[in-house]
């Protein structure tokens, strides 16, 4: 009986182990990408204590595609929302003009942006993915909240 | 397959306790699908990437040592390694990490400097050395997305394989488990019902008959 709780136990810690391990890459806070621009190795910390590390590359191809107001506007990373369960896929933004603007150009086809939300497809988070790896972050959200966070 | 009823006590508070588990364990499992299909389409993806940064690396190397033939034909293998021994570069390679769904994985980039002037003396060379010697710079390029590309793809792998064990632990043995065991005990407090219902009408015809 004592080795069965002792399983039972570690069972569930194990499992919350799990939840807490999906979102522990999401930033504290988001940077502007004006800041960003002007830091030698741009970064964000994460809720586990890392740090999530930019391409320059990625941030030089983002500041290409925008004017300096909308680098003001453009909070990086941009997170990708997951809805557990329910498999959709959505880019939660402000007014969203600039992300539109990004998800636009990237897609190669115009990304609406509803009632500050763009839903994307799966084949179209793969071509975002691709292009933009370091500053695109992904969060797993249930009903309930953002997990494990 | 027959599910082992988990030992238990019979009580309703290890019911409750049972429920509560059983839901946690529903939750994990949808997160840990939906992680599982996340980190399946990076794989696929950093699998595409590591075979075309291969194919760029050998595009690379090929055509890089082509050009060191021709220049080491022109100058000869002696002046060249003369002039390549005092030759430095002063390429670095910024290494960090970065987060997909709870995987770390590295990010190589090269630093784009100034460029300075090649170590090597301009006289005594010629501009058959200075293609030798971007094309390899380009090489190093290609190594650096190549090691990315690879460890990425080798992390993501060992990331689904855990996954995997746990969602299939979850869908084959917990929840059905615990399912099993909730079944059990609701029946056993059904069952206690109706013997306390059976009781209680024998106690009920025992006192009319007094």
């Amino acid at each position: 009986m004592v080795a069965g709780i002792r399983y039972e136990k570690l069972l569930q810690e194990c499992l919350k182990e799990e939840l807490r391990i999906v979102n522990s890459g999401m930033p504290q806070s988001r940077k502007k990408l004006s800041e960003l621009l002007c830091e030698a190795r741009p970064y964000v910390p994460c809720h586990d204590g890392s740090k999530h590390f930019f391409k320059k590359q990625e941030i030089a191809y983002l500041a290409a595609l925008l004017d300096a107001s909308e680098r003001e506007a453009l909070l990086l990373p941009v997170i990708i929302m997951l809805e557990v369960g329910r498999g959709t896929m959505l880019i939660p933004c402000g007014e969203g003009v600039v992300e539109e603007k990004i998800i636009s150009h990237v897609l190669g086809m115009p990304a609406a942006c509803d009632a500050g939300i763009i839903r994307l497809y799966r084949p179209q988070l793969a071509v975002i993915r691709k292009k933009l790896k370091t500053t695109t972050q992904y969060a797993f959200s249930h009903s309930s909240g953002v997990v494990g966070v | 397959m027959s599910q082992q009823i988990l030992k238990v006590r019979p009580t309703k508070i290890e019911l409750v306790n049972l429920k509560r588990r059983l839901s946690l364990s529903e939750r994990v499992q949808k997160i840990v699908k939906d992680r599982l299909s996340i980190l399946t389409m990076e794989f696929l993806q950093a699998a595409r990437e590591a075979v075309e940064a291969r194919e760029k690396l050998m595009k690379d190397f090929d055509a890089a040592y082509k050009a060191l033939s021709v220049a080491s034909g022109y100058h000869g293998y002696i002046a060249l390694e003369k002039e390549m021994v005092a030759a430095g570069t002063g390429l670095k390679v910024d290494s960090s990490w970065r987060n997909i769904a709870g995987v770390r994985v590295p990010s190589f980039e090269m630093e784009e400097g100034k460029k300075e002037g090649r170590a090597y003396s301009m006289v005594d060379t010629s501009s058959l050395v200075d293609e030798a010697g971007r094309l390899f710079e380009e090489c190093l390029k290609s190594v650096a997305g190549l090691a990315e590309a690879q460890r990425s793809l080798e992390l993501l792998g060992m990331e689904i394989n855990r996954s995997k064990r746990t969602a299939n632990a979850l869908e084959h043995i917990i929840i059905p488990g615990l399912r099993v065991t909730i079944s059990y005990l609701k029946m056993k407090f059904e069952e206690r019902d109706r013997e306390e219902k059976g009781r209680l009408k024998r106690v009920k015809m025992l006192v009319a008959r007094e």
